[in-house]
């Protein structure tokens, strides 16, 4: 009689652990479920890649410079009018302020350490984050992309071009 | 004993039903998660936006929007209701009381409408730079 309710307490103890692992494994499911899809979609690193190519394309198209830029080796670009001659839009009435930072660098062959022209356009407080591309904040900070190639201007001046793209947007692309 | 025998077998079975709807309810739970309508807002706006960003005037693009259609029909959400375009902000709403935001670049005029030949599929017309 002792030994048959033992059995049964057993019985009892095991069922609870039963019950509890099952708890344990769902809780854990639904925590991992919630993290993974409660984690927005980063595209950011893709928008400052595309943001670097459509400037690229309207800096230098086919390896000739935009000679609305640089005319026979004068750069004519007027720096309020950049955004607009390459067709972008950095302010949206989704932000306060601007999201996006770009900075285009012409280098002439024989003085690659000081730049001839620089055109500056965004929000250069995002510039900063470019420097710090790891750690465990990284993912928070903006992103940025790079990229330098060579083209000539009307008058086969030679230019490396170096762009440079910062996107922000974290509190759409990361879980803060 | 043999009354032992069936109760062992009746509490394997509910152990094994139990185990079953447990894993049933899971698996559905994962699969609505994933088909939520703010997965796939934020899904659709930042691909439209992307597409955007990356295309130039006077094209046209195809969204195959399968699911987000289904979706929206459940929630009462006519199709041009889904994708609604202001300045350079994209809407993307599948339920009364949600909508996903997203801004795009590309200094572009876009025209988005549901195509009526496939149905499945969302056009966005790059018509020129603004």
């Amino acid at each position: 009689m002792i030994k048959l309710q033992n059995k049964r307490g057993g019985e009892e103890i095991l069922a609870m652990y039963w019950f509890a692992i099952i708890l344990i494994i769902a809780g854990g499911i639904y925590l991992m479920i919630y993290y993974f899809y409660g984690t927005p979609y980063d595209i950011r690193d893709l928008e400052s890649r595309i943001l670097m190519n459509q400037i690229a394309d309207c800096v230098s198209y086919g390896g000739k410079i935009n000679s609305s830029l640089v005319l026979g080796g004068i750069f004519s670009v007027n720096q309020e009018n950049f955004l607009d001659t390459c067709h972008l839009n950095f302010n949206s009435s989704e932000w306060d302020v601007e999201q996006f930072y770009t900075e285009v660098n012409f280098y002439e062959l024989d003085n690659l350490e000081n730049s001839s022209f620089m055109i500056k356009k965004g929000n250069e407080d995002w510039e900063a984050n470019c420097e710090i591309q790891e750690g465990e904040d990284y993912e928070k900070l903006a992103q940025c992309a790079e990229k330098s190639f060579y083209s000539v201007d009307e008058t086969n001046n030679q230019y490396i071009i170096k762009i440079l793209t910062v996107v922000r947007k974290s509190e759409k692309n990361v879980k803060l | 004993m043999k009354k032992k025998k069936g109760q062992m077998v009746v509490s394997n079975v509910i152990f094994i039903v139990l185990n079953l709807l447990f894993l049933s309810i899971l698996t559905l739970f994962i699969y609505k998660q994933g088909n939520g309508a703010i997965v796939l807002e934020q899904s659709y706006a930042k691909n439209i936006a992307l597409l955007i960003d990356s295309a130039k005037p006077i094209t046209e693009m195809k969204l195959n929007m399968k699911d987000a259609f289904k979706l929206a029909e459940k929630n009462g959400i006519s199709r041009e209701e889904i994708v609604t375009i202001n300045e350079n902000l994209i809407t993307v709403k599948l339920t009364e009381n949600s909508g996903y935001d997203y801004s795009f670049f590309n200094n572009v005029d876009v025209t988005v409408y549901p195509d009526l030949i496939s149905e499945n599929n969302y056009i966005i017309q790059i018509n020129g730079y603004k």
